[in-house]
């Protein structure tokens, strides 16, 4: 893995989240906002927030893959969502999707995305 | 240099003025501060999103160009909107008229409210620089303009290693969260926090490249907030964004930082 964790006593995450990456090599990826649409633009899951973290997970896995990754290559996610009861649902989804630590991570909820039909947007960083 | 496009044929990216993923190579990496429609004396331009749009872009290319970048150089955006019917009305093509054609990861979000509140758009930008980090510093933090913000405008990384911060809350190490309904302990925490992780990796706060800071409230931040954070800096500002957003990953936190540094 082309990063390393940083880790200390003084300050340790609250979940299964890593505190802090450092990139050591590889190339630096920036992955846009990813949202629960198909590769045709529909949107999938309209109305429920389970499906459509699914599906933005999936799409970000897409572009890390694409991109000689996956996403275990993720130094850093920030997850987008419109309400903060949809938490537990983001999560679950976020856990299937990591399996092991997930990356450096933070969690805001906004006032909406950029399209009221989108409930979770989710942005990356690696390095591949 | 070296900036990659990933699936930049996907027809969803493609039709919105985007990219799903850039790459670059680390060699020497710009952040910018969020930029917002100001005019040279610090007002907010009159007429709402359409001018507000256009400065905001206008002053990205006078920051992008002191560094020697181009909008064809730029591997992410991230575009903070309060109204996005007007942002999409009328703001894209504003960003067209500036950036044209060229197309960058993207990530657009609304928000309750930026630094003042008429403000209806901010956007943060990073870039891939052109030219060889060797012989130069570690940081070259500058500003393009002249502004009385305790931030710079451009944070440029040459070489050295790049290091991403989780978003950093009052959290105690047993989990639990300091100063509940406390602006100024949160404030405190969150910096104690992001002082033990950048030392834990070989930083300091003066290795701080580009900081957003997420708050529920403005006024309250600017009051409690930020002289607690103008201690930590001492004046070695980052690249920064503020940002007023509804709700964080608890209902007791006030304030949530997320910070980009840069180690040799």
């Amino acid at each position: 893995m082309p990063f390393s964790t940083i880790t200390t006593p003084e300050a340790k995450p609250v979940g299964n989240y890593k505190m802090a990456t450092r990139m050591e090599g590889g190339r630096l990826l920036y992955i846009s906002g990813q949202v629960a649409w198909d590769a045709s633009g529909n949107i999938v899951g309209k109305g429920d927030v389970r499906a459509q973290a699914r599906q933005a997970f999936e799409n970000l896995r897409g572009v890390l893959q694409a991109a000689g990754g996956d996403v275990e290559s993720l130094m850093k996610i920030t997850t987008y969502i419109t309400k903060l009861e949809d938490f537990p649902a983001v999560a679950e989804a976020r856990t299937a999707t990591f399996k092991g630590e997930l990356p450096a991570s933070t969690l805001i909820v906004v006032k909406a995305l950029f399209h009221p039909d989108f409930l979770i947007e989710v942005e990356g960083v690696a390095a591949v | 240099m070296d900036r990659r496009e990933v699936l930049a044929e996907r027809p969803v990216e493609k039709s919105r003025g985007f990219m799903p993923g850039v790459s670059v190579n680390p060699s020497r990496v710009l952040f910018t501060a969020g930029l917002t429609g100001r005019d040279a004396a610090g007002n907010l331009v009159a007429g709402g999103m359409a001018p507000q749009a256009h400065r905001t872009f206008e002053r990205l290319q006078a920051i992008l160009a002191h560094a020697g970048a181009r909008f064809q150089d730029v591997a992410k955006q991230l575009v903070y909107v309060t109204d996005i019917d007007a942002y999409n009305a009328v703001g894209r093509s504003e960003r067209a008229s500036i950036f044209g054609s060229t197309r960058t990861a993207s990530t657009g979000l609304v928000v309750r409210r930026l630094a003042d509140p008429a403000m209806l758009i901010e956007v943060e930008m990073v870039v891939d620089l052109q030219g060889a980090p060797q012989g130069k510093p570690l940081l070259e933090k500058f500003n393009a303009e002249n502004h009385p913000g305790d931030f710079y405008q451009g944070v440029i990384v040459n070489g050295g290693r790049l290091l991403y911060l989780a978003g950093q809350v009052a959290n105690n190490p047993d989990g639990s969260v300091a100063g509940v309904g406390d602006w100024k302990r949160q404030a405190e925490k969150v910096y104690e926090n992001i002082g033990h992780v950048l030392r834990a990796a070989g930083a300091t706060p003066a290795s701080a490249v580009k900081e957003t800071t997420w708050v529920l409230d403005i006024e309250s931040w600017r009051a409690s907030g930020t002289p607690v954070r103008r201690a930590f800096y001492n004046g070695e500002y980052p690249a920064s964004t503020l940002v007023e957003i509804p709700g964080l990953a608890r209902a007791e936190f006030l304030v949530e930082i997320e910070v980009i540094a840069a180690v040799a």
